[in-house]
Order: structure tokens, then C-alpha cells, then sequence
């Protein structure tokens, strides 16, 4: 056994490791993402402690409540709708695990067409709102209530868009390490979305409605 | 852990899925939504109570949720995600309550309200 240093050409010798070595690469990274995906939690939870204090009956300034306005059969489709979505992609993942392509395809296309009724059915109703003559200056309270309830619209907006674009991973790459791990993610976070909704439907939209 | 290097979909993480597991947290949270609403629209129960079905179904719609949709769980791959959890679930709790408690009580104390019994949604 000679010394390692005295065979060791320094012109080629390759100091790092490019492989991955005793190193699981998806996992790190879905680790990672979920403490992303719980900071965002943070996020939610300043905006629920806002909707907290600026839902007192003083926060309306004597003008529309959520009680006004809010349609709780209606809102419950959109529930549905998200909730359904949140069912088409875990079915996906269900085929991801067999290697089905197009099953993880029409998982996929089927969570990005019942998001989109989502989507469509909170516009609808904030263009309802806004034909009432109700924004964000309407009064404190109506702040935190939009404010809350579009911010988890734009995270259902750009969840679209990623679902679209890992669409199109998954038929130009096919099931490579880095599609996998970003399906994983995305499934991390279309599934804290339903999660989200929950407390956002329970809490805002019922508690409001009841009030 | 050198799993999954030739096959990602072979990585546990992938393998972790079922469509039962998937379709169970589906059904549990959707039935609970579905008696919140139809209780709140009924009228049926005094709001006090009313407040606190609500909120016990919202509770067990997340938690059948966290477990069969995003395997919070004690198992080798997933222990961790369940100790960042665990750990933030706290600044969640303080993040909202100890700001609502600030709130209510400055209301209280700079009598913002007329009539305060009323001020209580």
C-alpha cells in the first residue's frame, strides 16, 4: 500500500465528486421545499391574525360584513372544485408510480381543469363583490377578508401555471431525477393549498357568513 | 440513503403513494365541509356551538388531510417533515393568538366600541 500523495497526478486530479454520492437528492430537495412550503404557512398565519383583529363589527366601518354577501353553497363548490383537483393529482402520483405517462398526464390535466374552475369561480365572485361597489378601501375589515382570500388565489394561479409547465417535463424529459423531484414539490404544494382552503373556507367564509 | 439513483420513481417518496390513501383524505375532509356547511346555512345550532362543530370539523379535515395527503408521519423518509411540523406549529399558535389577544384587549382598554358586550363578533 503506497502513499496516496505521491500517486496523485495534481493536473488531473479530480478533486469533488460530481456524483451524488450517499446523498439522496430528492429527498434534500422536498425537504427543503416543505420549510419553504411552512414559511409560506407564516405568510397565511400573519393574514388569518390580520383577519383576526379587523373582523370586530367596529373593523366595517358600518358598511357590508361578510355576512352581506357571502354564499356559503356556492363557495362550497369551489371547495369541491379544489378539492377534486387536489383527488386528480394524487391519482397522478398514483400512476407516477407505476410509470404510467399518461396517467401522470391526465392526473395532471385534470387537477389543472377543476383549478381552473376554482380560480374562475373566485374571480366571479370578487367581480360580484366589486360590482357592489366592495374593495380593499371599503373598510379595514373587507381588506383583510380580500386580502386573505386573494392571496390563496394567487398561489391556486401560479400552481396552475407550474402544473402546465411540469405537463410539459414529463412529455419532453420523461420521468427523470430532477421531473420526479419537481413532481413531488408540486404535489407538496397543491395539496397545501386544499389544506390552506380548509381553514380559509371554516374560518373566513362560514365564521364570516354566521356572524 | 443512495435509493432511487437509476429509477427516481422507485424513490420512496414516490412509492408512499396510494389512490386509497388519496381518496380517503378526499372523502373524510369533503363529508366534514359538506356538514359545516349544512349547518351553518341550516341555522340550526346556536352560533357559540355552532362556532365550535365548525371548528372541530375544520380540525380533523386538516388533520386526515396532513396524514393522507402530505404523509405526515413517523415512517424513516417522511420523520423529518413531521419535526419541522411539529415545530412550527407553535409559531403558527403564537403568530395568531398572541397578536388576537393583543388586539382584543387594546379594544377593550381604548373602549373603541359603544357597547362593548357587542363587540364580540
Amino acid at each position: 500500500m503506497s502513499s496516496p500523495a505521491c500517486n496523485v497526478d495534481p493536473k488531473t486530479a479530480e478533486l469533488w465528486d460530481k456524483g451524488h454520492y450517499q446523498y439522496d437528492v430528492i429527498s434534500t430537495r422536498t425537504l427543503g421545499y416543505f420549510m419553504y412550503l411552512l414559511s409560506d404557512g407564516m405568510l397565511f398565519a400573519t393574514l388569518f391574525a390580520a383577519y383576526g383583529v379587523l373582523s370586530y363589527q367596529h373593523s366595517y366601518f358600518g358598511g357590508p360584513t361578510p355576512a352581506d354577501f357571502v354564499k356559503p353553497w356556492y363557495t362550497f363548490v369551489q371547495t369541491m372544485a379544489l378539492f377534486l383537483s387536489v383527488l386528480a393529482y394524487g391519482f397522478g402520483m398514483n400512476a407516477l408510480k407505476h410509470k404510467n405517462k399518461s396517467g401522470v398526464i391526465s392526473g395532471l390535466l385534470a387537477a389543472f381543469v377543476l383549478g381552473v374552475l376554482f380560480l374562475m369561480l373566485d374571480i366571479h365572485d370578487m367581480t360580484h363583490l366589486a360590482s357592489l361597489g366592495i374593495s380593499v378601501a371599503t373598510s379595514g375589515g373587507m381588506s383583510a377578508f380580500i386580502v386573505l382570500t386573494q392571496v390563496h388565489a394567487t398561489h391556486i394561479f401560479f400552481g396552475l401555471i407550474w402544473i402546465l409547465v411540469m405537463m410539459a417535463q414529463v412529455m419532453i424529459k420523461g420521468f427523470t431525477t430532477e421531473v420526479v423531484g419537481r413532481l413531488l414539490t408540486l404535489r407538496m404544494f397543491w395539496h397545501l393549498q386544499a389544506i390552506i382552503w380548509v381553514f380559509v373556507y371554516v374560518f373566513v367564509y362560514l365564521w364570516g357568513y354566521m356572524s | 440513503m443512495s435509493h432511487g439513483h437509476d429509477d427516481p420513481t422507485l424513490h420512496p417518496e414516490v412509492q408512499i403513494s396510494t389512490s386509497r390513501g388519496y381518496f380517503l383524505g378526499f372523502a373524510i375532509s369533503s363529508i366534514l365541509m359538506l356538514v359545516a356547511t349544512f349547518l351553518v346555512t341550516s341555522h340550526a345550532v346556536p352560533p357559540f356551538g355552532l362556532l365550535m362543530v365548525i371548528s372541530a370539523c375544520a380540525g380533523i379535515a386538516i388533520m386526515a388531510q396532513i396524514y393522507f395527503l402530505l404523509h405526515i408521519d413517523i415512517s424513516e423518509h417522511n420523520i423529518w417533515n413531521t419535526v419541522a411540523l411539529v415545530l412550527f406549529i407553535p409559531l403558527f399558535l403564537i403568530t395568531i393568538g398572541l397578536t388576537w389577544w393583543m388586539f382584543s384587549q387594546l379594544y377593550l382598554h381604548t373602549m373603541i366600541m359603544p357597547g362593548m358586550p357587542g363587540m364580540m363578533h
